[in-house]
């Protein structure tokens, strides 16, 4: 496969599936929604889908509730076909986008929804019980009897989640449950919510469009790009090891120069880059002589000194950020990137001023080759 | 120009409307009541209570209005309420317009023909003909109730319709998932989430039908055939017919007060369901 391997099933082995998507496609209509999403969720784990507005998250998540059917492919959930179960019958909970909370019902009574349904029915003692305690673990003990209109954004948001862990769901399904939040807000309930997983045991999946968030929360990350899912694996595989242009640059910021392949040998390719320039990088991909790729070098391994090695650049911008310096350079025929100084290093050898004249190289092993697309 | 003269021009048509449409003929009519008949027709004024102890010989159209009119409303309700869930929950939004205009249709010809229509349906070659050529002889239908409550829920179901497709229609769709994906079944669903939210539009469309239907006449006079008679009815007689203004003026004010009285209960009941919507929901 051309994402070398990436895609697929790359869930630790020894851990039980808990959800899995085969060959899924939606289409509505002329829009394909979902493409051939094949993934599997082991139990326990915290997974995210991150991708831009309308690559089809929702989509995915909505199938995976029971609120759409596939067109295509089969949707398991502990190990059984599910396609044509309906939301109801699934032991999976969502947290609705806008929350999706029940205007007429008290934040308790909200809280308790999922435990009425139960047949046969929960003792009423119980359900009580249970509410009180969802309160205490989202923090709301004292606004049970409150109206749903009478909370903040981030009130609801609990009520939401306490909603729907309640019930102890198989799976807890979480739709951009931030993004109505606050930056400050925000951070805290990801701490939050992490901490809350951790301490339930629930598999989560999360639709997020924001990096920082899937980088800080989840245990993998499932990239998705029109439709597709274009790479899975740990926040630290994805930053380290992306397969394309388009996760590198999605996860975490990095510079990018295309080229086109003129020789390999051993671990190493030699890139023509399209401004003359001959470098050395390490495929990320499979290669052929010839063939138009991309080289990504993160801006913390590419060094900015006063020696003689590297390319001849000028300083443009430098925004000091504490215990790293961004410097914004430029090469007369690169054009502009990013270098990340550690203050460290600024502290022996001197930093840069704007206007500076100063030179950047990095390793052949920190030059990614990828996809240029 | 101030916030309080601005407020005050907003509210000057309505007010003026108010008072030269409402309060000043509902004042004189209230003066007349205590009248008595003049020989020729017309009130003489005087101060007895003579027309308000005649009240009782009206008391059939008093209990017609007051049988037929709930009743019509519940059953325009019952038959109104499936028919508005189905155009805001379930139609295909590409036919929703089309659908919505073929509720009001009928309005676009006047009730006098669409009832001579129901006169013609329900009168012995219409309904009862057919009914006899399938062996089910001697079934009369015009000039009953019945014949009233079908008029009746012809023309107030449009009236009630809408209201409670507005409510159904703003209901967020998302609510319904929500309450599916906590593990309700759809019955239950409507119940606990779509029925409580739909109150507001049931409670305007209920109000709406029953007011107007309490002042009703052309129905019962068309369909009940003088056999079965509103109020409105017996004031139509008083004040053309028979010329008794005095009467005619007592029987309108206690149309009034009975008004009154059920719409006032009725307020506080959907109140008292308002309030209490979560009990409703915890069924
Ligand atoms: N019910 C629907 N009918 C038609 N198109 C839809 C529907 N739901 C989603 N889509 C389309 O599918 C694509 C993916 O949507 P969605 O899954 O909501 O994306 P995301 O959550 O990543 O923003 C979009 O182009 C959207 O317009
Ligand atoms: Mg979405």
């Amino acid at each position: 496969m051309e994402n070398g391997g990436y895609v697929g099933d790359s869930s630790p082995a020894n851990k039980k599936a808990i959800a899995e998507l085969r060959g899924v496609s939606k289409s509505f209509g002329d829009v394909l929604a979902a493409s051939d999403l094949n993934l599997s969720i082991s139990a326990g784990e915290f997974l995210s889908f991150l991708g831009p507005s309308g690559c089809g998250k929702t989509t995915a998540l909505r199938m995976l509730a029971g609120f759409e059917t596939p067109t295509e492919g089969e949707v398991l959930l502990d190990g059984e076909v599910v396609n044509t179960l309906d939301a109801h019958h699934r032991p999976v909970n969502m947290v609705f986008q806008q929350y999706a909370l029940f205007p007429h019902m008290t934040v308790a009574q909200n809280i308790g929804y999922g435990l009425r349904q139960r047949r046969p029915r929960l003792p009423k003692a119980q359900i009580a019980e249970k509410v009180t305690k969802a309160l205490e673990i989202v923090r709301l003990s004292d606004f049970e009897d409150r109206k749903i209109w009478e909370m903040s954004g981030g009130q609801q948001q609990r009520v939401a989640l306490a909603r729907a862990i309640i019930n102890e769901p198989k799976l807890l399904l979480l739709d951009e449950p931030m993004a109505a939040l606050d930056r400050k807000l925000r951070k805290e309930m990801q701490i939050e919510l992490q901490d809350l997983q951790r301490q339930l045991g629930i598999t989560f999946v999360l639709v997020t469009h924001d990096q920082e968030e899937a980088l800080s929360m989840s245990d993998r990350i499932c990239i998705m790009r029109e439709g597709r899912i274009v790479q899975i694996g740990s926040p630290q595989e994805l930053y380290d090891r992306p397969n394309s242009r388009y996760v590198a640059g999605f996860v975490g910021t990095s510079n990018f120069f295309s080229g086109n392949v003129t020789d390999q040998n051993g671990g190493l390719a030699t890139i023509l880059l399209d401004n003359g320039m001959s470098v050395q990088g390490t495929p990320g991909v499979e290669l052929a002589e010839g063939q138009d790729v991309c080289i990504s070098v993160r801006p913390e391994q590419m060094k900015l000194h006063r020696q003689s090695d590297g390319v001849k650049v000028e300083v443009h911008n430098r925004i000091f950020l504490g215990e790293h310096t961004e410097y914004l350079v430029n090469h007369e025929t690169l054009g502009d990137f990013l270098v990340l100084s550690p203050r460290q290093s600024e502290l022996n050898e001197g930093g840069f001023e704007v206007g500076d004249q100063a030179r950047v190289s990095w390793d052949a092993s920190a030059a990614l080759i990828l996809n240029p697309n | 120009m101030t916030h309080r003269t601005r407020n005050w021009l907003l509210l000057a048509p309505a007010g003026t409307w108010f008072l030269v449409m409402l309060i000043i003929p509902l004042s004189v009519v209230f003066i007349f009541s205590f009248g008595e008949r003049a020989p020729s027709g017309g009130v003489v004024p005087a101060f007895t209570f003579e027309q308000y102890a005649n009240l009782p010989a009206r008391w059939t159209a008093f209990k017609n209005t007051m049988t037929l009119a709930p009743i019509g409303t519940l059953l325009a309700l019952l038959i109104a309420y499936p028919l508005a869930y189905f155009l805001a929950v379930k139609a295909n939004p590409k036919w929703k317009t089309i659908l919505l205009v073929l509720v009001i249709v009928p309005f676009w010809t006047s009730i006098l023909i669409r009832s001579y229509a129901w006169i013609f349906l329900l009168g012995g070659r219409g309904i009862p003909a057919l009914l006899e050529w399938v062996g089910l002889e001697g079934i009369r239908l015009i000039n009953t109730p019945f014949a009233v409550l079908v008029g009746i829920i012809y023309g107030y179901l449009p009236l009630m319709v809408f209201p409670i497709y507005v409510s159904l229609d703003k209901l967020d769709k998302r609510l319904l998932e929500a309450s599916s994906d906590l593990g309700a079944k759809p019955w239950r669903t409507f119940l606990q989430i779509t029925l409580p939210l739909s109150i507001p539009g049931i409670a305007t469309g209920c109000m709406l039908v029953f007011i107007l239907l309490m002042g009703e006449y052309l129905i019962p006079a068309l369909l009940g055939g003088g056999k079965v008679f509103f109020v409105g009815n017996a004031l139509v007689d008083l004040f053309l017919q028979s010329r008794n203004w005095a009467y005619g003026s007592a029987v309108a004010v206690a149309l009034v007060a009975v008004m009154l009285i059920t719409v006032t209960f009725y307020m506080r009941l959907i109140s008292r369901l308002g309030a209490s919507r979560e009990d409703v929901s915890i069924m």
